[in-house]
């Protein structure tokens, strides 16, 4: 069994509201570890997602930590570059669709709104980390990947992208301040900017 | 639509169905852990009242997606539709009883 840190904290970092991210890769065992804690692997999936050259394998390679071996073995390491990720144009038209579906409920129903305002971000997140993996060929894994791609960078406000930043944290870690409706009204405003934005990254994903 | 963004409209529906009641003081944000706790606590929820249960059982099958954000692009859980469903469909009556 092998647990590794990974994420911001391998970064670098480190802020008061950071949480610790732990990967358990394991055999058969792996199943008593506790999901709220772990993300929980089997070594035969973590050997498909490398040969699948997938982002989490690539944010693995670059961004993990080995902390517990139980055969003095580094496991990640010894499994060597993933392969190349091939599936970019595919994964950021999966983003966009999540997008489009979120905004969609934002517009339809109130009975869920900080959810979708989480997964917009989840949505701009994803798309930039797998860009930058799969285009600008400079894999970043950063919770504000889609603010560092240079002249690539999501076309929206500080404030905005603070505010669907705190929604994520309000449905995955459940606290933080209560979002208001003028904030939720201000980011819908910018929402047509930012799918022409992922709009664009998808046909340059297609090109690549 | 993909396995991952199947999983991201169940739990949509599945909050929409829980907030449908208009709670006192907070929608349920997520079906993460912290979330749900947030939830319960903050509209004074009897944390082991059935629609408690529910939205815990519809959380445990989604965890990756509630807890999770890092390996999310992985499609890495077999599908689980038939269960969600169910929960779904008695978490609909739980609520419609409540009100």
């Amino acid at each position: 069994m092998h647990i590794y840190a990974f994420g911001s904290i391998c970064r670098g970092e480190i802020h008061p509201n950071s949480d610790v991210d732990l990967l358990v890769i394991g055999g058969g065992d792996v199943a008593q570890y506790d999901p709220d804690i772990y993300s929980i692997y089997t070594y035969l999936r973590i050997q498909e997602l490398w040969g699948e050259g997938n982002p989490f394998a690539w944010h693995l390679s670059l961004e993990s930590r080995l902390l517990f071996s139980s055969d003095d073995q580094d496991f990640l390491r010894s499994l060597g570059k993933p392969a190349p990720y091939s599936c970019c144009a595919r994964d950021c038209e999966k983003f966009l669709s999540l997008f489009r579906h979120a905004r969609a409920s934002l517009t339809d129903s109130c009975a869920s709104r900080v959810f979708d305002l989480s997964t917009i971000f989840l949505s701009i997140r994803n798309i930039a980390t797998c860009f930058s993996l799969g285009v600008v060929k400079s894999p970043n894994f950063s919770r504000s990947s889609a603010l560092l791609l240079e002249k690539n960078a999501v076309p929206l406000s500080v404030v905005g992208y603070q505010v669907l930043e705190r929604a994520r944290v309000l449905c995955t870690r459940g606290y933080g301040p209560k979002i208001t409706d003028d904030e939720i009204d201000a980011a819908l405003r910018e929402l047509d900017a930012v799918y022409d934005w992922m709009s664009e990254l998808v046909e340059r994903a297609k090109r690549t | 639509m993909s396995e991952f963004n199947n999983r991201i409209a169940a739990q949509r529906h599945l909050l929409q169905l829980v907030n449908g009641k208009g709670w006192e003081s907070e929608e349920l944000f997520g079906l993460s852990r912290k979330a749900i706790e947030r939830w319960t606590v903050a509209n004074r929820i009897d944390p082991r009242s059935h629609i408690v249960e529910l939205v815990e059982a519809a959380s445990s099958k989604l965890f990756f997606l509630a807890n999770k954000s890092q390996e999310q692009v992985s499609e890495e859980y077999k599908a689980t539709a038939s269960e969600i469903a169910l929960i779904a469909k008695a978490i609909e009556s739980e609520i419609r009883r409540c009100s």
